[in-house]
């Protein structure tokens, strides 16, 4: 369909929210590069020079260095537990279609509906029941529960299409059901793998309210998104500090999105629609 | 129970198997299977069900703190938050911030997401651009408003360049704002991530529906509305649940960050009170008694949602 003169208002409707969306940006990667003073005298203006002595004092105060190295180990622990889990559920929830399975589905499937927040407190109680509170440890046998039911469901999906031949042919080769799996379902099906990946990705490093009651404040332990929100304390009104601060943890996620970008928008879309 | 489906005669008879070890084969793939699910099943009902139905059973005890005492309590926490005004206030906030929020959303992000999907001049550039907001952590985008909004911040700054100082506010710290500040920070990203996951569903709706609709004289306006929207109802009831569900939960981390429910309790949600009753005030029976209030909530508003977008062709 052409777009008219009439649609002169949506132009100008859409680009100026696209606009809000960049301002508050732009705004804080100049930020990050200038003092108070600049930040509060010239809002807009860009940075006189691009030296990185906020980063450094976001780096020194929040240690930030070691929040990313958290952040990171729970992460890539997470996504491999993830998906040690989900991959051998997805591959029998595909082949099988007792009512057992069918049952199991079920409970994925919906568990997708169940928000992570409301179970905040119990969460904290098993952490401290299990003697791994205050721990990263915690976390990552944790995150992979709160994804599973989205992995499930979308590696399911994956796993459907492959035709059951293939299965078949392999076992008349004698593979094990085992070895089924590792190289017949698992190599076919990667680009699900992948989707799940990058999904799970965003999600553990963005998570927040869990990392800050479960892991707390400990510099040696905290991962970088409740380190962040600390700056605010520590620097009182340093804004080019803080802002230079969130830039670094937006870093790894950009560097991603902007690499993969179709994928990733897939992976998100199919994300929330998969349900 | 047969696991195999049907396979087409060709493929069977290529195959020198006898039909005794197929139907070996087919039960060993309906063993092998299930099995297999179970630890993921375990980790599942053993991290997220088990702590969720937890809940239901705190709600019920008098529980003053960590190390206190615990004893049952019934339905005397219940009692405790209806008689309470700070938990009226978080409802009142909840029911403005979804009330506003939601419908906000919903229906821009449609109307955006129509706008993308007709391949406008530049709409790579904004599907990247739209996508920002979903990838970044609350954290930051709490702090990206907290510099915007504070005193010194980005919105008085731009308010006093253009010559309207006498408008500037301590957003955030302000009575008749805080919420407001809330709100626009859920819209504010919600729009964009949403438009794209609708634009991405109608780019699949044929486009010979919208062409026909053109020849019979409807414009852009009526296409969206009559033809598009009841297509892919079900699918933005689907969004819509999922953005009420993300307003209900997620406004606690917001609120924790930014404004830590006030001044007073103006901004104080339910999510938030369930966070503060437990984790700062300690009183964790009436903690988990607004949890299982929440949920019902959310149960409630989910089931609404889906009614009220069932497909109606």
């Amino acid at each position: 369909m052409k777009l008219g003169k009439r649609w002169l208002p949506a132009h100008i409707l859409v680009w100026a929210y696209a606009v809000l969306l960049l301002v508050p940006l732009y705004y804080f990667l100049a930020s990050a590069f200038k003092s108070n003073d600049d930040i509060f005298a010239h809002p807009f203006a860009p940075p006189s020079s691009l030296g990185l002595g906020n980063f450094r004092t976001a780096f020194d105060n929040g240690d930030l260095g070691l929040a990313v190295v958290n952040s990171a180990l729970v992460t890539v622990f997470s996504l491999v537990l993830t998906l040690l889990l989900a991959i051998p559920a997805s591959f029998a929830l595909a082949r099988t279609r007792g009512r057992l399975a069918g049952l199991i589905e079920k409970v994925f499937s919906l568990g997708f509906l169940i928000p992570t927040f409301a179970a905040l407190f119990p969460t904290f109680l098993l952490a401290a029941a299990t003697g791994l509170f205050h721990t990263r440890t915690f976390m990552v046998l944790f995150l992979p529960a709160t994804a599973l039911p989205l992995s499930v469901v979308i590696l399911v999906q994956f796993m459907r299409t492959i035709p059951a031949e293939m299965e078949e042919a392999a076992r008349l080769d004698g593979a094990s059901t085992f070895a089924v799996l590792r190289h017949v379902y698992t190599p076919m099906c990667l680009p699900g793998i992948a989707t799940v990946l990058l999904l799970n990705f965003l999600t553990f490093w963005n998570e927040y309210l869990y990392s800050l009651v479960i892991i707390g404040p400990d510099p040696a332990q905290r991962t970088v998104q409740v380190a962040l929100p600390t700056l605010k304390s520590i620097t009182g009104t340093d804004y080019g500090v803080l802002t230079a601060g969130t830039v670094l943890t937006l870093v790894p996620v950009w560097v991603v999105y902007t690499v993969l970008q179709k994928r990733m928008q897939q992976a998100l879309v199919s994300g929330a629609v998969k349900m | 129970m047969t696991t195999l489906t049907t396979t087409p005669d060709g493929t069977a008879s290529r195959r020198p198997a006898p039909p005794s070890s197929r139907s070996s084969a087919s039960r060993a793939r309906g063993q092998g299977g299930t099995v297999l699910a179970v630890p993921a099943l375990a980790w599942y009902l053993l991290f997220m069900v088990g702590p969720l139905l937890a809940i239901f059973v705190i709600a019920a005890l008098h529980w003053p703190g960590m190390l206190q005492p615990v004893s049952f309590a019934g339905l005397d926490n219940a009692r405790t938050v209806l008689d309470d005004p700070v938990f009226w206030d978080a409802v009142e906030n909840t029911a403005i911030q979804l009330a506003v929020a939601l419908p906000l959303m919903i229906v821009c992000a449609y109307m955006l997401g129509y706008y993308v999907a007709q391949r406008p001049p530049g709409h790579r550039v904004l599907r990247y651009l739209l996508f920002i907001p979903g990838l970044i952590s609350t954290p930051a985008k709490a702090m990206v408003f907290y510099a915007a909004l504070s005193p010194d911040g980005l919105v008085n700054g731009a308010l006093e360049s253009v010559g309207l100082g006498s408008l500037t506010d301590a957003w955030l710290a302000s009575p008749s704002t805080a919420l407001a500040c809330l709100i626009a920070l859920d819209v504010w990203g919600g729009i964009g991530f949403t438009a794209v996951l609708f634009a991405a569903r109608l780019g699949s709706v044929p486009e010979e529906l919208g062409e026909a609709a053109q020849l019979d004289g409807a414009g852009h306006w009526r296409t969206m509305w009559t033809v598009h929207f009841p297509v892919i109802r079900e699918y933005v009831g689907v969004v819509t649940m999922l953005q009420f569900l993300w307003t209900l939960f997620g406004s606690a981390q917001h609120v924790l960050l930014l404004t830590q429910g006030g001044p007073g309790t103006s901004s104080t949600t339910l999510s938030f009170l369930v966070y503060q009753k437990a984790f700062i005030a300690a009183d964790l029976g009436y903690s988990q008694t607004v949890g299982v209030f929440l949920f019902l909530v959310g149960l409630a508003g989910l089931l609404t949602i889906r009614r009220v977008f069932r497909q109606t062709y």
